[in-house]
């Protein structure tokens, strides 16, 4: 596939830097200001999966336009492998997805892929190649020659994706990937992500599911009102340390019983009990998955 | 560029611009027949041709302001401005090619339109000769090369047009705002001659300043009308076309650059 | 904190206006260069737009009239198309407006006025002696009075067109032909086609036209040699010069006049 190599090579600028980045939003005739990010810095370093987390309206999609050079910031400044955000130079590596993303709608989902590719400087076979590589990779391929206004949200969302890995960009940034998919495609999603990772790409993806992110960052930053309010390995943040749980066979109450008497005599306490349930969304995929895959692909 | 100017120009063509196109082309055509029935002689070649250019003029101006507002805002509205500016694209790369696509809608427009006249006004003045053979002085007949100069000014005023509108455009926050101020922009560009007379009348130093003002910044489209006869003893010196030319191009380049520099300080 | 509030909205508020400043100064300044540019072409320019009658439509008309800027050609070419249908219906008054704006709207056709002028002088009596009663019954001295009087508004027509075709030959013979046959003053006729005769590029029946009449008018003698001094500039092999016809006509004349055999007209070339 031609895909470089990961670099992890220490002294290599971080994937993104944001250094104490604000925001000011002029809302209102009166000159009334809106402050949507208020003075955040992290880092993200290559090969990782770093999730920026938040409620609605908490700065994340901002956070992101300033680093893409879309916003200019009212203060601060923001990297991305160490070319500043706004020369054009810093977006060449990059591939990125917009929150609810709209695309031509005049054009088909081949066509689009193609245009995006020429942008980013892709041409002839190679172009041609690539475009039938991640179309696949998102699973549009029997979709492609449709008109992009004909596609619903879930298509959106991947053609997105499609147009963000054309030109097999190092970065990556995903804001919001799977609204509006389903869990079957969310997983899905979720395992290309993790296959980019594998291939040493660096990924940043927003999202305030914050299931999904869970199973799937290596670290998260999470944003409050333009603040960021906490920042760190998700073991870091989410594990419960000296802390375990188990399941087993469903067990009669004699059992259990027994198996707290015998905690007890060694200074532990059973805190709970209760049946073991999946998850809805993996029952949703089992029953789901297959099925609609192949109706995909029929037609 | 060339790939936005080609976007450009791919989503006006699926926008079904082009059966307007014929369907104007047939307007014009019956138009034509209907014009027989008033059977003028030689004048009515140049009928023709005014309401040719007329409609050229007219629609023209409208399809170029209507598209150029359209194809700038669907793109900042729909959010697809934002996946394309996120590709290692300069912004004045995405305006410049705004710009190309227009004209070239232009001139096509213009092309499409200048030939069809010019086949109506072969045709019709084939009739006429055969009809009455002294309707037509010698001499005075159709000058091709008059229309297809016609058809160029009208592509210049149009590309002037649109440079003006897309520089309005990167300013307004309303794709409504764009079209009115396009068209005031088209109506101020038409009265410059008066503003020009006024400068010249002008009693108070601020009528001064005002009208010293509007002449400069706008560009006087009278200039344009250099091609409004049939008669190829009319046909305007080379040297006057080029200053026309250069003038268009001029202040089309001005208006594009700067609106390259306003759409850089825009917030996506 | 409401320091700071005040001067980030000082500085938005004079970026945005910064631009509007840069993108004013730039096209002024486009504009300073390129009129320089444009200037030399601007005379033949503005030859081409003889100035908006203005001062011949009211002042609210004229307004209106300025804005129609490019598109003068074409409305006035709908004005005239209307006026025939109005024409039509012998609808003095409607058609009289309506030739009035079109030759004010654009006075560049001479085709607007030719038939203007013609309208008036012909359609225009015809139409006022129908209202009247008819030809039976309106008497024939009133007749005669319509008819000049329209016959002169007409010819007030061509004079305000000559203003702007100073060149015009046809003008000139319509105004010939209009006093010739709606007044009857061949003199002024013979006048009016000796000067087409002496406009560049006017055709030759103008210069027989002027002699027939100068004839009619018992002015033989001035006739005969009018026609004696055309006839050496003739070219012979132009059929529209028709030198054959125009020598023919000479010795008419002589013959009415009775001139002698001796002094007769001797045509350049001919050998005796
Ligand atoms: N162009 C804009 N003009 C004014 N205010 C804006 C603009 N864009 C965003 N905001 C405001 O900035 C704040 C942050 O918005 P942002 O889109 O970054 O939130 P978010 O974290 O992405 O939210 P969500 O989860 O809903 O996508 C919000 O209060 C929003 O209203
Ligand atoms: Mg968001």
């Amino acid at each position: 596939m031609g895909a470089p190599g990961p670099d992890g090579a220490a002294g290599t600028p971080p994937a993104i830097e944001i250094r104490g980045l604000v925001k000011d939003f002029a809302v209102g005739l009166r000159g009334l200001r809106l402050r949507a990010v208020d003075h955040v810095s992290f880092a993200v370093r290559p090969g990782e999966i770093f999730g920026l987390l938040g409620p609605n309206g908490s700065g994340k999609s901002t956070t992101i336009k300033l680093l893409l050079g879309l916003l200019e910031p009212t203060a601060g400044g923001c990297a991305i492998f160490g070319v500043p955000s706004g020369k054009v130079e810093a977006r060449r590596d990059v591939g990125y997805l917009p929150e609810a993303p709209n695309f031509y709608r005049f054009l088909s989902g081949r066509e689009l892929v193609v245009f995006y590719g020429r942008m980013c400087g892709l041409a002839g076979a190679a172009l041609r190649q690539r475009v039938e590589e991640v179309i696949t990779l998102v699973g549009l391929a029997g979709s492609a020659d449709r008109r992009v206004e004909t596609y619903s949200k879930g298509m959106l969302q991947r053609i997105g994706l499609a147009q963000a890995l054309v030109h097999d960009p190092r970065l990556l940034i995903l804001d919001e990937p799977t609204a509006g998919v389903d869990p079957v495609g969310s997983a899905e999603m979720a395992e290309l992500i993790l296959a980019l990772k594998a291939r040493g790409k660096t990924v940043l993806i927003t999202s305030h599911l914050l299931g999904q992110i869970e199973d799937l960052c290596d670290r998260v930053a999470i944003l409050d009102r333009g603040r960021l309010v906490a920042e760190g390995n998700v073991s870091e943040l989410a594990g419960a340390p000296g802390r375990l749980s188990f399941e087993t066979d469903a067990l009669p109450s004699e059992e259990i019983a027994a198996l707290r008497a015998w905690l007890e005599s060694r200074g532990r306490r059973l805190e709970s009990v209760a049946p073991a349930r999946r998850r809805l969304e993996d029952v949703f995929r089992a029953h789901v998955g297959r099925g609609a895959r192949s109706t995909e692909e029929k037609r | 560029m060339w790939l936005i100017a080609g976007n450009t120009l791919r989503e006006a063509a699926r926008q079904r611009f082009f059966q307007f196109l014929l369907l104007l082309a047939f307007t014009l055509t019956f138009g034509a027949r209907w014009l027989r029935d008033f059977n003028f002689g030689a004048p009515e070649l140049k009928f023709l041709a005014d309401c040719g250019f007329g409609a050229m003029a007219f629609l023209g101006a409208a399809l170029t302001i209507a598209a150029t507002a359209q194809l700038f805002f669907s793109e900042v509205d729909n959010r697809t401005a934002l996946t394309l500016l996120a590709k290692p694209v300069w912004r004045a790369e995405f305006v410049l090619g705004k710009l190309l696509g227009v004209a070239a809608l232009a001139a096509v427009f213009c092309a499409l339109l200048t030939g069809l006249l010019s086949l109506v006004l072969a045709w019709r003045e084939a009739e006429l000769v055969r009809l009455l053979p002294d309707a037509v002085a010698p001499g005075g007949g159709v000058s091709h090369a008059m229309v297809a100069l016609g058809g160029l000014m009208q592509w210049l005023r149009l590309l002037v047009l649109a440079a003006f509108t897309l520089l309005v455009a990167t300013f307004a926050q309303s794709q409504l705002f764009s079209v009115v101020t396009g068209f005031l922009v088209l109506v101020v560009c038409h009265l410059q001659h008066l503003a020009q007379d006024a400068y010249v009348r002008a009693g108070s130093a601020a009528g001064l300043v005002a009208s010293a003002l509007i002449s400069s910044v706008f560009p006087d489209f009278q200039v344009f009308q250099i091609a409004d006869s049939l008669a190829a003893a009319d046909l305007p010196a080379t040297g006057d076309v080029l200053r026309v030319t250069l003038y268009a191009l001029g202040y089309s380049a001005a208006a594009a650059g700067l609106a390259v520099v306003s759409f850089r300080r825009r917030e996506i | 904190m409401i320091y700071r509030l005040k001067k980030w909205l000082g500085l938005l508020a004079s970026r945005r206006l910064i631009t509007v400043a840069i993108v004013i100064a730039g096209l002024a300044a486009t504009g300073v260069i390129l009129s320089a540019i444009i200037a030399p072409a601007r005379d033949s320019i503005r030859a081409r737009q003889p100035a908006l009658r203005l001062d011949a439509a009211g002042a609210g008309q004229g307004a209106a009239l300025a804005i129609l800027g490019g598109f003068r050609a074409l409305v006035a070419d709908f004005a005239w198309i209307r006026m025939y249908t109005i024409w039509e219906r012998r609808d003095l008054p409607g058609t009289e407006m309506l030739l009035r704006l079109v030759t004010t709207i654009d006075p560049r056709p001479v085709y607007f006025w030719l038939n203007s002028a013609r309208i008036t002088a012909y359609d225009f009596p015809f139409w006022r002696v129908l209202a009247a009663g008819g030809f039976e019954t309106v008497p024939e001295d009133v007749q005669r009075r319509l008819s000049h009087e329209q016959a002169r508004s007409a010819l007030r027509g061509l004079e305000t067109a000559m203003r702007f075709h100073p060149g015009s030959v046809e003008l000139w013979v319509e105004r010939a032909n209009i006093e010739l046959n709606r007044l009857g003053d061949l003199n002024a006729a013979a006048e009016s086609y000796r000067r087409a005769w002496e406009l560049p590029g006017a055709p030759h029946y103008v210069a027989r036209l002027r002699a027939e009449v100068l004839r009619r008018a018992g002015r033989r003698a001035e006739a005969l040699e009018w026609l004696t001094r055309l006839h050496p500039t003739l070219p012979p092999a132009d059929e529209g010069a028709a030198a054959d016809v125009v020598l023919g006509r000479i010795r008419d004349l002589e013959r009415e006049l009775g001139v002698p055999k001796e002094r007769s007209y001797r045509p350049p070339g001919a050998r005796e």
